[in-house]
């Protein structure tokens, strides 16, 4: 009698302690080795199923980590940061939170989301006010999000902070030649009193002949039919002609001044990186 | 020795539970979908629910499946998918009547509308509100196939006492005043209208800027051709290239007002299309979401 009592205890044991952990455990084996053959679809599902099959902490970590990896590695970097802002919970010590709030920052930079990426940099220190937040990561996350809005003076400020802290030599920075940005408002003006002025100041001198050259053959028909009496066709070829094409050349200087100051702060910016990349692996 | 067999017999038991691949089941595959669903990952709970439909053996199960894969479709937008599933779950399930509401809208929305008339003939109704919303679905119908007399019975049964549809009730009667008013414009007279003075067959067709931005060019084109008959006779070659675009021009605005006819009744049309669908949904979603 008191051996079948043992023996339903054992099963009844056994069978609870290791029914949904071994799950878990069987899942999150079955999720590596999927990602390990790069089947990082099916294997993001995997590690949902060990969340789902309520296992430890240490392996719910573990497919958390394994799930924003997958996630990473398919691109979808967008839904890696709104994963991550379910699973950030107090479950875990923390330690490991901080470790999870730095891989949802770069998903968020990665993502293109610049602002949410400095604002969860921001909250960072009042989070975890006991432990140290900057890492070399974070501080390289700061300054690429910095100069991608293009708050340089604050992006100058985070990399001067980095080059000290690495022992570099700080007069050395890019920052100290911004890129320098033409104004709209003035090709606009040149663009109307200087026919083809506002495409030069652009950097277009073909596009700036072109549009002194049509903007000429309107007034010169224009003025020509005027003082052969055709005050109509002087009006209404001419004086149309130059007018459009005078109106166009304006919004055309502006639109090629716009893309010339993104062209620069791309350029910048590549640069920036490059030189931000060097700064961490050395 | 028999507290070592006991040990030995748990041994065995954790390592077996370990490493044996674990039996899926329809019931907790389904949870997981669900699972998947509310952390708002949609694509990877298609994907579990997919690959769940060779274990679904009994009616129910299917039921299920066709309930959720419809949901998740209609949750991303994908609404030919939604009225397939929804509308093939049976009337034993718990989901019937949810299922056949959304499946006869979907069909409705994606522009099936005979189909979704008989849908909608044979929703269930539980109780008066239902009874009202299905009047009110039908009635929404009538209207967007502009069936107005079907729209007068249906709209019989609207008592305006329910809280979730009595906003809707009365849009539907604004729309129904509306509707029956529009003016039938001719595009006939609207190309007549142009042929006698360019640009003023857009304004009949409600399109005013057009007919004004229509109206300024085709005049400067005329001025140019008679001042090149005026000054350099019927066969310059001024007379005859301003005359030839002034005719394009002349003929291009009528075939413009034509048409202008037509794609202002297709906005219109549009228009109050969207506002009744609008109106048909929110009591749906309200009722039974």
């Amino acid at each position: 009698m008191i051996t079948r009592f043992c023996l339903i205890c054992t099963f009844l044991c056994a069978t609870c302690l290791t029914n949904g952990q071994s799950l878990a455990q069987w899942w999150l084996q079955q999720a590596d080795s999927l990602a390990g053959a790069g089947r990082f679809f099916e294997a993001g599902i995997a590690y949902d199923r060990v969340g789902f099959e309520e296992a430890d902490s240490a392996a719910r970590l573990s497919a958390v980590f394994g799930k924003v990896h997958c996630l990473k590695q398919q691109g979808r970097f967008a839904p890696a940061v709104q994963y991550l802002n379910g699973e950030v919970t107090n479950i875990y010590p923390d330690s490991v939170l901080l470790v999870l709030r730095h891989e949802q920052i770069t998903c968020a930079y990665l993502a293109g989301q610049f602002e949410n990426a400095l604002s969860l940099l921001e909250r960072l220190p009042y989070l975890h006010p006991d432990r140290p937040t900057e890492t070399p990561l974070t501080r390289v996350v700061r300054i690429l999000s910095l100069n991608e809005l293009q708050r340089w003076p604050e992006a100058g400020a985070a990399y001067q902070q980095l080059l000290a802290q690495a022992g570099a030599d700080t007069t050395k920075t890019p920052y100290r030649q911004l890129p320098r940005l033409k104004s709209e408002q003035k090709a606009e003006r040149l663009s109307t009193f200087i026919p083809g002025g506002g495409q030069f100041y652009a950097g277009k001198p073909g596009e700036a002949i072109l549009s002194i050259l049509v903007q000429s053959a309107g007034l010169y028909f224009g003025v020509t039919n005027f003082l052969a009496g055709y005050y109509l066709s002087a009006w209404g070829v001419g004086a149309a002609l130059f007018g459009s094409f005078h109106a166009g050349g304006i919004r055309r200087s502006q639109n090629l001044v716009k893309e010339y100051n993104s062209r620069q702060v791309r350029q910048f910016n590549e640069t920036v990186k490059k030189e931000v990349l060097k700064q961490v692996d050395k | 020795m028999k507290w070592l067999h006991y040990g030995a017999l748990l041994l065995w038991m954790s390592l077996s539970g370990a490493y044996a691949q674990p039996p899926i089941s329809f019931g907790r595959e389904w949870q997981f979908a669900q699972y998947l669903a509310d952390k708002e990952a949609v694509t990877e709970a298609v994907y579990v629910l997919e690959r769940l439909e060779p274990l679904a053996q009994t009616n129910a199960q299917r039921d299920s499946l066709n309930y959720f894969r419809g949901w998740l479709a209609y949750t991303s937008k994908d609404l030919t998918v939604a009225h397939r599933k929804l509308l093939s779950v049976s009337a034993t399930s718990p989901f019937y009547t949810k299922s056949r509401y959304f499946g006869a809208y979907c069909l409705a929305f994606v522009g099936n509308r005979d189909s979704a008339r008989v849908a909608m003939q044979t929703l269930p109704t539980p109780d008066s509100t239902f009874r009202e919303l299905k009047a009110l679905q039908l009635g929404g119908l009538a209207l967007l196939q502009r069936r107005y007399a079907d729209y007068e019975a249906q709209r019989q049964s609207f008592t305006y006492r329910s809280y979730a549809l009595v906003n809707e009730q009365q849009r539907l009667n604004r729309y129904d005043s509306t509707l029956r008013a529009e003016k039938r414009r001719s595009p006939l007279v609207a190309g007549l209208y142009s042929a006698a003075l360019p640009g003023l067959g857009k304004i009949y067709a409600g399109k005013t800027k057009q007919g004004i931005a229509a109206f300024l060019p085709i005049l400067s084109l005329g001025l140019l051709t008679y001042e090149g008959l005026r000054k350099d006779g019927p066969r310059s070659a001024r007379f005859i290239g301003f005359g030839s675009l002034f005719t394009v021009f002349y003929v291009g605005n009528i075939w413009g007002s034509i048409l202008s006819v037509k794609v202002k009744r297709n906005e219109f049309r549009r228009e109050y299309d969207n506002k009744i669908l609008f109106d048909m949904h929110i009591p749906v979603r309200n009722l039974l979401n």
